[in-house]
């Protein structure tokens, strides 16, 4: 029981262009347990995205994966021959895109989609999958399910559609499921709809969550656990209340700050300066220290590694015990 | 109204014909079908302050933008600012020194600068256009100077757009919109393309350019925790109306209108304080046939008969019927 | 901690500028000139064009004859085979037609013929079509319904009756016989005419998608009259399929001369073009002189599929999507 749903185990990507190797992924290393949802933040470039897809082993060419272990439930699947990816894909990991349009095929009904893909995974009558589909569009929050059923994808609104794609990724009770953005295209009275949804999802079926977004206010909402990830590492990952409230990476700090909020007023926001370094030009050492006021001669040359404190794991010199140590002599 | 208003818009209406094509509406024997973007929207911003107008899509949030700044007629209503009405009979010159002292700043950084054109050509572009500066090396200084305002180096106007990251081309159209010495800014979602970060770099920097410059700025966002930082006065906009204007600290405060409580409980929660939510309840209609009545009454908890036949006017910085009856109690404001 | 990052200067450079590096070492880092190296194919066909071109500007130099001047041919030297043949004579290296015209230097006069109709054709369809292409997207409205419903007649014709059709009505105006430039001038005109349609609808579309961008509104904003925004802002940002299409109309322009020429209405035999010469060879066909009609035809399909796969790849180097 003890056992993760998904286990990632040093990943790297890279993608081979002209100028050279760039490493995207550069060796993270996550477990998510059973029902339980885990929020993987960052801003543009930070890998967040890729990380997602390399899970499910939809790296396109001139991608690759370049090393570490995939394991779902147990099972390796990173290095499965592509037809028997994508049946596990299929069946034992749903997929939820930002924009539903690319999940759904638009010149079919809704129903012919679900039924099909129940259908696949399961061994249920047509009438049965049919059956089962009107249910699952009433879990989501459809209403009218067995009506809207026969819509094409184009009837339904953007937030309905949406939970269209959640459903369709509920099909064949997959052990776990990515969300890529989910709510990012849709208003935020929307948005706060099918967050409450897909928390619900996460605990009345068990099914694991691997949440992907640029906004910390969903994960806070949403996630049990966050990895903030920078520069294609994860900077920082720990239950998520004490990632957001009490940040101990650098970096997690000045994005914490940086965040207007509605409940605080405040003159003027925590700004990091600088941006996220391209992928072809990542700082020697720690990724972030040209943007870290606290960064120090070890941070330039050695890169950080993941440190256990407290319920956090953080990838800074400055929980390093030398560091400490050093600090506590001054 | 009131004598410190600097800019004035009045009842502003803006209709877009969305029919298909004559053709295809004979064949199909449709009727010619219209938006109503806008309808009948009116605020006044006073010198130097932040006034944002908040909404989700299709509340016509950034049409109003369009229409403030002359880039789009309005269909009715007018804008005057600082006295000089911006549509309609001004004449030329008129109009051209007003153009001068208004500037926007746009959503996407990528698509808002000419990607074939250098920086310093981009930002000296309105001074040469308003003849502000006539010699070449003056308007070299002055563009050095502009750079340097927004957080660059003066040499970064030799690169093309390209070259600079989301943030770096978000500070570009900043210099770009002050190069004319503008003293009203309209920001249509200045950050919405741009990550946290980068965006606190921003709003930093708007703040700090308005304290040093007076800048009055009307402030565009679907972000309610931006405007809330940003805003000395805010407008809730849905389905083309104003449903609750106030002073910025007021509306998180002690929202009225049934949409703001509805919108500020929707935003996901950083502070993580687990307040209590009301759930929220449907999605935004279609605009081309909006609800009747009070365009928000199917989603509104507190929805009548009345709701559902008069549009409620704004009255005391609301829109709604059954604040005006009496029927929501409004929380105090602390 | 976090005060630490508040302390940083708001108004402090984002990043160290570096000089932007100069033209010749950007172009040497781009994305087309790596597509243009991986490509052996291009590079050949980027060599014969040069080589064409370098021939018909130089032919003067290089060719052993002037075919264009009557003073210079001897009919005695009528029909001789090319100079490896047994019957073959020095200097006519691919032999002779019929009137003791040297085929090498008549293919090298003719192709400057043939491309010069087709550089001034590709030019004149091309200003034509871009003006109106500029004026239908970004005017929109009735004028662009005008513009674009007169494309689409034109496009009903095909390019080569378009062609015929203009040729026929000027030398029926003009009354006969037009001089050797004259007729150049009609072909250059009937090409472009019927050339034109395929810039305007490309550029129209590319206009319709740049007026909404920002930068546009932005040059708007300060006041900017539309001819202005137009060319200044506009333009430049439309050229690239602009470049893709005048290099494969370039292809198109040359063959549709060439097809005139070969069916008597294009340039007279006193300037022979590319078309001319492979006419005037035609009738030589079967009476064994396989020279008159084969070197030109040669030449003209070299030049044809150069220039071809010339746009091919600047199609594909300018969308990466197609990569």
């Amino acid at each position: 029981m003890s056992q993760p749903v998904l286990s990632v185990r040093d990943l790297h990507v890279e993608f081979v262009t002209r100028r050279g190797v760039l490493k995207a992924i550069d060796g993270i290393s996550f477990d998510i347990a059973k029902g339980e949802v885990l929020g993987v933040v960052g801003e543009s470039g930070a890998g967040k995205s890729v990380t997602g897809s390399a899970v499910v082993g939809l790296i396109d060419p001139p991608g690759r994966i370049a090393g570490g272990e995939v394991i779902l439930s147990g099972m390796r699947i990173d290095n499965l021959p592509p037809e028997e990816l994508r049946r596990v894909r299929g069946k034992r990991i749903g997929m939820i895109f930002q924009d539903p349009l690319t999940s759904l095929n638009p010149l079919y009904r809704v129903s012919e989609q679900l039924v099909e893909t129940i259908r696949t995974h399961t061994n249920l009558s047509s009438s049965a999958a049919r059956k089962r589909a009107i249910d699952l569009l009433a879990e989501v929050g459809i209403p009218a399910p067995d009506r809207r059923i026969d819509s094409y994808p184009h009837e339904f609104s953007g937030g309905m559609r949406q939970r269209v794609v959640i459903a369709l990724a509920l099909c064949a009770e997959p052990e776990l499921i990515i969300a890529d953005e989910p709510t990012t295209a849709l208003d935020v009275s929307v948005q706060a709809q099918i967050i409450t949804l897909l928390k619900r999802l996460g605990r009345d079926h068990g099914t694991a969550i691997m949440l992907v977004t640029h906004d910390m206010g969903v994960i806070a909402e949403t996630a049990d656990r966050v990895a903030v990830m920078y520069a294609g590492r994860i900077a920082e990952i720990g239950p998520v209340r004490d990632v957001v409230q009490n940040p101990l990476h650098p970096y997690a700090k000045g994005l914490m700050g940086a965040i207007p909020s509605l409940e605080v007023e405040t003159d003027r926001l925590v700004q990091i300066p600088g941006s996220m370094p391209r992928l072809s030009a990542i700082p020697t050492g720690c990724a972030f220290n040209p943007r870290c006021p606290f960064a120090f001669d070890r941070c330039r040359v050695e890169r950080p590694e993941p440190i256990q404190r407290d319920l956090h794991r953080v990838a800074c010199h400055l929980y390093d015990e030398t560091t400490i140590r050093a600090e506590a002599l001054a | 109204m009131t004598e410190r208003s600097y800019v004035q818009v009045d009842n502003l209406r803006r209709v877009f014909d969305v029919s298909k094509p004559w053709l295809n509406r004979m064949l199909e024997r449709e009727e010619k079908q219209f938006l109503k973007a806008v309808d009948g929207v009116s605020f006044d911003i006073a010198k130097g302050e932040t006034f944002a107008l908040v909404g989700e899509s299709g509340s016509g949030k950034s049409t109003v933008a369009r229409m403030v700044v002359g880039l789009l007629p309005p269909s009715a209503g007018g804008v005057t600012i600082d006295g000089v009405a911006m549509a309609g009979r001004t004449d030329a010159a008129q109009r051209q020194r007003l153009r001068r002292r208004i500037q926007m700043i746009f959503q996407d950084p990528y698509a808002s600068l000419n990607p074939r054109w250098r920086v310093d050509r981009i930002i000296a572009e309105p001074i040469r256009a308003f003849g502000l500066l006539e010699d070449d090396a003056q308007i070299r200084n002055r563009v050095g100077e502009l750079l340097t305002l927004v957080g660059l180096h003066p040499d970064d106007g030799r690169k093309f757009p390209h070259e600079f990251s989301g943030g770096q081309r978000q500070r570009i159209a900043i210099a770009r919109a002050l190069a004319s010495n503008a003293e009203f800014i309209v920001c249509d979602e200045p950050t919405s393309a741009l990550d946290v970060s980068v965006q606190a770099q921003i709003l930093n920097l708007m703040r700090d350019l308005q304290d040093r410059l007076g800048l009055t700025y009307l402030f565009i966002s679907h972000n309610l925790a931006v405007v809330r930082h940003m805003a000395t006065r805010i407008g809730v906009m849905y389905l083309g109306r104003i449903v609750e204007i106030s002073g910025g600290r007021e509306l998180f405060l002690a929202p009225k209108h049934p949409y703001t409580r509805m919108l500020l409980d929707a935003v996901p929660d950083v502070g993580m304080s687990g307040r209590q939510r009301i759930p929220v309840k449907g999605e935004i209609p279609n605009p081309i046939h909006p609800p009747s009545g009070c365009t928000f009454n199917p989603r509104c908890p507190f929805a009548n008969d009345r709701c559902r036949r008069e549009i409620p006017p704004l009255l005391g910085g609301v829109a709604c019927h059954a604040v005006h009856e009496g029927r929501i109690t409004i929380p105090a404001a602390a | 901690m976090t005060e630490g990052l508040q302390s940083a200067p708001v108004l402090a450079p984002d990043k160290a500028p570096a000089a932007s590096s100069p033209w010749h070492a950007r172009f040497l880092d781009s994305d087309i000139w790596a597509s243009f190296k991986r490509s052996k194919l291009t590079m050949l066909a980027t060599f014969l064009t040069l080589l064409f071109l370098l021939a018909a500007i130089l032919a003067g130099l290089v060719a052993p004859q002037n075919p264009f001047d009557p003073a210079q041919l001897d009919l005695l030297n009528s029909r001789i085979p090319p100079l490896w043949e047994a019957d073959g004579v020095a200097p006519y290296l691919l032999g002779t037609d019929e009137q003791g015209r040297d085929v090498f230097s008549a293919i090298l006069y003719g192709l400057r013929v043939s491309l010069l109709v087709g550089f001034l054709g590709v030019a004149f369809s091309a200003t034509l079509g871009i003006a109106l292409g500029l004026i239908a997207g970004y005017f929109g409205g009735t004028v662009d319904a005008v513009i674009m419903r007169v494309a689409d007649v034109q496009l009903t014709f095909p390019a080569i009756l378009c062609a015929l059709l203009v040729d026929g009505v000027v030398k029926s105006v003009a009354g006969g016989q037009l001089s050797p430039a004259a007729t150049l001038g009609v072909l250059v005109f009937s090409i472009g005419l019927s050339f034109w349609v395929q810039y305007a609808r490309t550029v129209r579309g590319s206009v319709m998608v740049e007026k909404n961008k920002d930068y546009i509104a932005a040059a708007r904003l300060i006041g900017l009259p539309a001819p202005v925004i137009m060319f200044r802002h506009v333009l430049p940002n439309v050229l690239g399929p602009v470049l893709v299409i005048a290099t494969i109309n370039l292809a198109l322009a040359i063959i549709t001369e060439a097809t005139l020429s070969f069916l008597g209405t294009g340039m007279p035999e006193t300037m022979p073009s590319l078309g001319t010469l492979i006419r005037i060879g035609n009738n030589y066909l079967f009476s064994g002189e396989w020279w008159i009609i084969a070197f030109p035809g040669v030449a003209l399909a070299i030049l044809v599929l150069s220039i071809n796969l010339l746009g091919d790849w600047l199609r594909d180097a300018l969308n990466p999507r197609l990569r």
